[in-house]
């Protein structure tokens, strides 16, 4: 087992093993999205294991955590959130999905300053709910009825990262340095951040019934509206 | 001469490309038409109502529309902009290219038409035209970033890292305030030029400006990744040790780190190694690296008493992935022997300690099934035995998923693909919610040819609201895996049709996937995210040497020479298929014609069968916005009448993006040898001999080759022949071809791959077919001959139309009785 971030090489084969393990799948262009807009937030776990087959085999996927930062915060808190974990069956009580989530959760602090992070979860998942509420330490936010494809509630939960923020200034301190802190909004041209709500919006109806549209037309029309 | 338009028709006019924008094309074309009713001869509207029926699907309409505006107004910027647009959607890029600079030739102020051609010129990998496109850019706006981060990217990619550097200098040193440390576009920007200076090879001055300027990125981790390398290459090992402790604090599951670490410390000794990992171990209790990485370096004693210590660990805790984690040690015989030894003395421990776990899926059960995937493993195999454990499992865990997958992974094994699909669909039937296993149930109702039961399969997870049922979500969602086995299957069952639809269908995939970079060559820029930007572009430069694609690509190309080869013996003609005589060649029509029949006959009652399954389909399918897929069933492919050149399509990325890959190479030789391409089919050889001399196939193709030649080459280009004289030594022009043959025969006559080489090379030299076949048939007496093996045999038999397949088959299910392709 190998956990490291997500390069983009590694993208064919986490859309593999999520269309193998769950009933919300993507487009390809929908996790390269993730991947050039948040490269530092996701991560694989690769069987490093596997002899090879080919010359050109490249690492199995045997865990994936796909996260993003909400780009259109409504409550106006920079946040993260995950779009999709996932781990083998055949790779479970190895506490992948937590390695996973932990490194994406350190990340969304560090690099986007993010106060919590939020995901959703099918009510009846129970694995998956111990996983967050009992390992992670998630809060039941609210649940949001037929949020599925297939009719099936979800549980809002959040997680509020202010524990790593404090375990960062700590380190900082004890390094006798002042390190400054991160304030503000990230990319804070206003122009710009129009422009990407705008794409969020459209994009975030996608995302909710567990298609990715993917940036494509429009990241283009909205482009081509600002000329 | 360009029609003035009225003022009121002028404001309609901007409303036109408003609802284009918008997406409001109804709106549009409506508007459209009332300028045109005024100004029939308006270049813009006209072109503007091309684009619009352009987004509408109507390719043809527009592009009419669009030369007719050129007609009326030569020199409109906006005309031959969508000129362009139309060749750029319809994917024809040089054209598009050109009328882009026309456009922007009228227009050199329009930063939109700027930005569409760099893009384009990106996309198609025009490195030169990029950075001129993008200098020219920078020149119009100067004050924004993005302008010289583009240019510096162009320079990047084009390979030329002094001047990339250069750039982003010159922008950093205009800054008249240093920027924020929350500056995220700034933080990205300095990781990138730190990323040049360390490609342009300076080690020493990347890590000073990692140091100074890259010192409080935001992207912590890239920090200390680079901080660590840069000083394990400059061999300051202090500063490195302290680096890679410090990544492995973050995240001890990164063998990488490990290995560095260890590297730095120059740690050489067993002992000393393993000391490392276990000060991890204890560190970080729940880290399973730490405990794992010392059994690939770790001999004798250690490695026994590491192993034991890990697999009781892993057994009692019941993790279901120890067999996976740790059979690439079977490469050496001793840890082989050791491993399951180990497991057995684990499950003795446990019954005389009389310990019962609560979860049967922990202690004893988690040691059979390592016991079951053991001996299931194809360097340890023993299938009885895997068997027997794997029942033993079960006993214990009846609901068990993980054990019950394993027995049908057995089955598949013994190639009694019909156990196999029922023992899978049982292992389902445990877990009916979750996707993973219903995904392998319907994987091995494909390896058992039952589509229909696969595809009903897998609708249980697709989304029922896509029109045109599971398939239709399974080609929307790009699932590869599924179209691959779905199509290997179809061409088993010999439904060439079903099977070059779905591979063609991958083939798309491909083509979409390399499309996908288009928008992110501005939204990048935007993001400011160009580290990961330009490893997106180096991924995409090679993005079909995946192994999803060669795989596919490899049976489509297959099912392409089977047809070609079908056609050659139908019309009588002697290509590869030896001297049949007319009796034969008419035999061989009247079969293939037979085939053909069935074949069709097959597709349409699959295809009625799904229209049941689904009495909406139909209705649903004409949904506008999608086109209907006018050849559902492949019939249109498989009624090609050049399938060597469609073989050639999926041929070239092949063999340039997977040259190492042998069958690519073996694959190439077949296709350009029934082209009469020799240079091209030699090339193919020398590169397969270059990976595996010995690889059997090799020696057929020689031989044919040279046969080929000996007729051909005095017909050829004199340069062609000269440069097939130097490079073909396989088989000298002087070889009596019969005789070496069979020698070849002579000498690996006890190997099945190697009897059917030399079948297939006697036979193109005209040799006694029956004999041949004889050989093949008797292959099936060899000790060594697997049931695979056997299966190669009887599909040559097949292709030959063999009078021995009834027989053999019937030889081999005597043999193999469990195997179903013999059944």
């Amino acid at each position: 087992m190998d956990i490291r971030l997500l390069r983009p090489s590694d993208i064919p084969l986490i859309q593999h093993a999520n269309l193998e393990n769950l009933p919300e799948n993507y487009f390809l262009k929908y996790y390269l999205y993730h991947a050039l807009s948040w490269p530092q937030l996701s991560y694989v776990a690769v069987d490093v294991s596997r002899p090879k087959k080919t010359p050109y085999d490249y690492p199995k996927i045997v865990g994936y955590v796909l996260a993003k930062m909400e780009e259109e915060p409504t409550d106006g808190v920079q946040h993260g959130h995950i779009t999709s974990l996932s781990v083998m069956r055949t790779h479970r009580r190895l506490g992948i999905a937590e390695k996973l989530m932990r490194q994406s959760q350190q990340a969304m602090v560090e690099t986007f300053n993010a106060q919590y992070v939020s995901l959703h979860v099918r009510v009846s998942n129970v694995a998956a709910l111990h996983l967050y509420r009992d390992t992670l330490g998630f809060q039941t936010e609210k649940t949001e009825a037929k949020y599925y494809a297939d009719g099936e509630d979800a549980y809002c939960m959040k997680l509020d990262l202010g524990f790593i923020k404090d375990q960062i200034e700590e380190e900082a301190d004890g390094e006798a340095k002042d390190e400054g802190e991160a304030v503000g909004d990230v990319g804070s041209d206003p122009a710009e951040k129009k422009k990407r709500d705008a794409a969020e919006k459209e994009k975030k109806r996608k995302v909710k019934v567990g298609r990715g549209l993917g940036v494509g037309e429009l990241v283009e029309r909205v482009e081509t509206k600002k000329e | 001469m360009p029609q003035p338009l009225s003022s009121r028709d002028q404001t309609l006019f901007r409303t036109v490309i408003k609802n284009y924008e918008d997406k409001h094309y109804k709106k549009g074309l409506k508007a459209c038409e009332q300028i045109l009713k005024k100004n029939p001869k308006h270049g813009d509207t006209t072109a503007m109502k091309g684009l619009i029926l352009n987004a509408q699907g109507q390719t043809e309409e527009a592009f009419a529309l669009a030369k007719e505006a050129l007609q009326y107004d030569m020199k409109s910027h906006i005309c031959w902009h969508v000129y362009g647009i139309l060749y750029r959607t319809n994917k024809n890029f040089e054209e598009a290219i050109k009328a882009y600079k026309f456009a922007l030739k009228l227009e050199p102020e329009s930063q939109q038409i700027a930005r569409d051609l760099a893009t384009l010129q990106i996309q198609t990998r025009d490195y030169q035209g990029y950075i001129q496109s993008r200098a020219a850019m920078l020149k119009a706006r100067p004050s924004v970033r993005q302008s010289w981060t583009a240019l510096a990217v162009a320079h990047h990619l084009a390979g030329e890292l002094q001047e990339a550097e250069h750039i982003l200098t010159t922008y950093e040193n205009s800054l008249k305030n240093p920027p924020l440390k929350s500056d995220f576009e700034n933080s990205e920007a300095v990781l990138y030029k730190n990323q040049i200076i360390a490609e342009r090879g300076d080690i020493e001055r990347a890590l000073e400006h990692l140091e100074t300027a890259g010192k409080d990125a935001l992207d912590r981790l890239a920090v200390m990744e680079l901080r660590a390398q840069y000083n394990k290459k400059l061999g300051k090992k202090e500063e490195a040790t302290k680096a890679y402790r410090a990544l492995l604090d973050r995240n001890p599951e990164h063998p990488d780190y490990y290995t560095d670490l260890i590297e730095v410390l120059g740690l050489s000794d067993e002992a000393e190694r393993k000391a490392l990992y276990d000060e991890y171990a204890t560190k970080y209790p729940r880290s399973d690296a730490a405990k794992r990485l010392p059994l690939d370096f770790l001999t004798g004693d250690a490695f026994r008493q590491a192993a034991k210590s890990y697999l009781v660990s892993m057994l009692s805790k019941g993790v279901p992935s120890v067999f996976a984690n740790l059979k690439h040690l079977y490469k050496d015989e001793s840890k082989k022997e050791t491993l399951p030894a180990l497991v057995e003395e684990y499950i003795q421990e446990l019954k005389s300690s009389g310990d019962v776990n609560g979860d049967s899926s922990k202690g004893e059960g988690a040691a059979l099934y390592f016991l079951a995937q053991h001996y299931n493993y194809h360097l340890s195999r023993d299938l009885a035995k895997a068997m027997e454990y794997a029942d033993k499992a079960i006993a214990l865990d009846p609901k068990n998923v993980e054990f019950a997958m394993t027995k049908a992974r057995i089955y598949k094994h013994q190639g009694d693909t019909q156990k196999a699909a029922e023992a899978m669909d049982a292992a389902r039937q445990l877990d009916t919610r979750d996707r993973y296993i219903n995904t392998k149930a319907a994987k091995y109702q494909l390896r058992n040819d039952n589509n229909e039961k696969a595809l009903e399969l897998l609708g249980m997870f697709t989304r029922a609201e896509t029109p045109g049922g599971p398939l239709a979500d399974l080609l929307d969602m790009q699932c590869i895996w599924f179209l691959t086995e779905d199509g290997e299957s179809h061409a088993r069952q010999g439904h060439v049709g079903l099977a070059l639809k779905r591979f063609h269908a991958i083939y798309n995939i491909f083509d979409i996937w390399q499309e996908d970079q288009f928008d992110f060559h501005t939204f990048s820029l935007r993001k400011g995210q160009i580290r990961a930007y330009v490893d997106m572009i180096r991924w995409e430069d090679k993005v079909r040497d995946h192994p999803l694609y060669s795989r596919p690509a490899l049976a489509a190309i297959k099912v392409y020479l089977d047809m070609y080869d079908a056609s050659q013996s139908t019309n009588g003609v002697n290509g590869t298929s030896g001297d049949a005589n007319g009796a034969d060649a008419q035999e061989a029509k009247k079969a293939a014609k037979k085939a053909k029949k069935e074949a069709q006959k097959a597709e349409k009652e699959a295809a009625e069968k799904a229209a049941k399954q689904d009495p909406n389909a139909a209705k649903k399918e004409e949904v506008p916005g999608k086109k209907k897929d006018e050849d559902p069933n492949g019939l249109k492919l498989a009624a090609t009448e050049d399938p060597l050149g469609e073989a050639t399509k999926f041929l070239v990325p092949l063999l340039q993006f997977s040259p190492k890959l042998i069958d690519a190479q073996i694959a190439g030789f077949e296709v350009y040898l029934r082209r009469k391409k020799y240079v091209l089919a030699l090339k193919c050889l020398n590169e397969a001999l270059a990976l595996d001399e010995n690889h059997p196939a090799l020696h057929a193709q020689a031989i044919q080759l040279r046969h080929a030649l000996n007729s051909d080459m005095k017909d050829l280009d004199p340069k062609v022949q000269e440069a097939l004289k130097e490079t073909f030594t396989a088989v000298p022009a002087s070889a009596d071809l019969k005789q070496l043959n069979a020698e070849f025969l002579k000498k690996h006559g006890n190997s099945a791959q190697h009897r059917i080489a030399a079948a297939r090379a006697a036979v193109t030299l005209g040799e006694d077919r029956s004999k041949a076949e004889k050989d093949l048939v008797d292959a099936l007496n060899i000790k060594d001959t697997t049931f695979e093996d056997a299966a190669a045999l009887l599909e040559q038999l097949k292709k030959w139309k063999s009078g021995e397949v009834a027989s053999f088959k019937q030889a081999a299910h005597e043999k193999w009785p469990e195997v179903t392709v013999f059944a």
